[in-house]
């Protein structure tokens, strides 16, 4: 071998190792986002009455969650995104605080807890929470009250079968699509956002969200199952 | 040649490996589609409401079949009072109804979400057997508006919000000839967005 075959050998392996120095320096982050349950007092008496139990949607996120950090490598950041004020007001009416048991399970679970309080927090934590340039979201998951045209953060929590905190699909254009990696994988655990959600998350992000066609139940304290008999996921 | 050949060939080797290593590093693991759920523990058992609070007298007062005239509830007697209209939405709206400034017509009155105040005053439909039994019944509603409005996932439609601090019954009157529903509200075609009815999708849900 000659020795100018030689340099261009060692340059070119100098330049694979560095490559993949650079590359594996950049890390990734999974994303649980979680709901809030409703009151009590705006459920009561209803034929169908949401939420008996306060921590469906935790519990819920916590299993998954679980799945995120076995599976996590050694730089992945998985992330809990909690809506707090639903959380404030059930722990009022339960007349016991529900914050720090959410804080322990979440450094229980080596997962880096976010509160948000609107929107526009959590648009802000995806866009800017992290620097997307080097650490792209790869998973995201939504447990809690939704509609086709909407994840509901807040369901007759504040005002009776209404929401006063939401993601609605119009809202979708101000989180930045290169917030995610190209290979993301996305799911909403809530009612019925395979039947408008998934497609305008698609269309935006350009990358597929799972989602129900029908409803969820969460209601067994585990994660949620598909409700209706013709009920199917989709993406 | 033959060397050549060797090396050029050992060097796609080496590149083939590393990029394939580069792959497996960046694409994160294929997740299942479903999951299996645990088997589920039963869910934690709620405290025992406590003796006077809001869910204990919305759970075991006695119910009426329509408001009492006259009735009271919450901070009420100051003069800076509006009149409220109890309506039913028919398009399955979960709105309260109307809500306008004492002295103003109707036709002022905007279509509102209430935002209940436990332990102060909450919508007056909870004292009855039925929810519904108020409808076209009107109130003296003492309170404010909220500066933010309610998304009503039922019709995908946005409502404002009137935060109520008192009422008094007034009684039962004839029905409102107005359009229940925000101004902007979606009348040739259904909603769409609701996770509780089988309405057909929209291509643009109409919320800002």
């Amino acid at each position: 071998m000659t020795i100018p075959l030689m340099r261009f050998f060692v340059t070119l392996i100098s330049f694979l190792i560095l490559g993949t120095m650079a590359a594996s320096a950049q890390s990734s982050e999974d994303i649980v986002l979680t709901g809030a349950p409703a009151l009590r007092f705006l459920e009561h008496g209803k034929a169908a009455s949401h939420d008996f139990y306060w921590f469906n949607f935790v519990d819920a996120s916590v299993i998954r969650l679980k799945e995120l950090r076995d599976q996590a490598k050694p730089d992945e950041l998985v992330t809990w995104a909690v809506y707090r004020p639903g959380y404030v007001a059930r722990s009022h009416e339960l007349e016991m605080d529900l914050l720090p048991q959410i804080e322990a399970k979440a450094k229980q679970l080596g997962a880096n807890l976010f509160w948000f309080d609107t929107k526009e927090e959590l648009i802000n934590y995806l866009n800017k929470g992290r620097d997307r340039d080097k650490i792209k979201i790869t998973s995201f998951d939504y447990f809690g009250h939704s509609n086709k045209a909407c994840f509901l953060f807040d369901y007759s929590n504040t005002i009776d079968t209404m929401s006063i905190a939401f993601l609605h699909v119009r809202d979708l254009k101000k989180i930045d699509s290169d917030d995610f990696s190209k290979h993301a994988i996305c799911k909403s655990w809530g009612c019925h956002s395979g039947e408008m959600y998934s497609q305008w998350w698609k269309s935006h992000f350009d990358i597929p969200m799972i989602g129900a066609i029908g409803k969820t139940d969460f209601s067994h304290g585990g994660e949620p199952v598909l409700s209706n008999s013709d009920g199917k996921w989709t993406q | 040649m033959n060397r050549r050949v060797i090396i050029f060939g050992f060097l796609l080797g080496v590149g083939f490996f590393t990029s394939s290593q580069l792959s497996a590093q960046t694409e994160p693991a294929q997740a299942e589609t479903t999951y299996t759920a645990p088997a589920g523990a039963a869910a934690p058992v709620a405290p025992p409401v406590r003796k006077g609070s809001p869910l204990d007298h919305l759970t075991n007062d006695p119910k009426l079949a329509t408001p009492t005239v006259g009735y009271k509830e919450g901070n009420v007697g100051t003069p800076d009072y509006w009149i409220a209209h109890r309506f039913i939405d028919d398009m399955g709206g979960c709105a309260w109804g109307w809500v306008k400034k004492k002295g103003d017509d109707w036709d002022s009155a905007k279509w509102v979400a209430l935002r209940e105040n436990p332990g102060v005053a909450v919508a007056p439909y909870r004292k009855l057997i039925s929810h519904d039994a108020d409808n076209n019944w009107e109130y003296k509603f003492w309170g404010s508006f909220a500066p933010y409005k309610a998304y009503d996932p039922h019709l995908d439609e946005m409502v404002p919000v009137f935060i109520l601090e008192g009422y008094e019954v007034i009684g039962p009157k004839d029905p409102l000839n107005i359009q229940a529903g925000p101004p902007d509200r979606v009348r040739h075609r259904p909603s769409g967005a609701s996770s509780r009815s089988s309405r057909p999708i929209l291509t643009d849900p109409g919320v800002d």
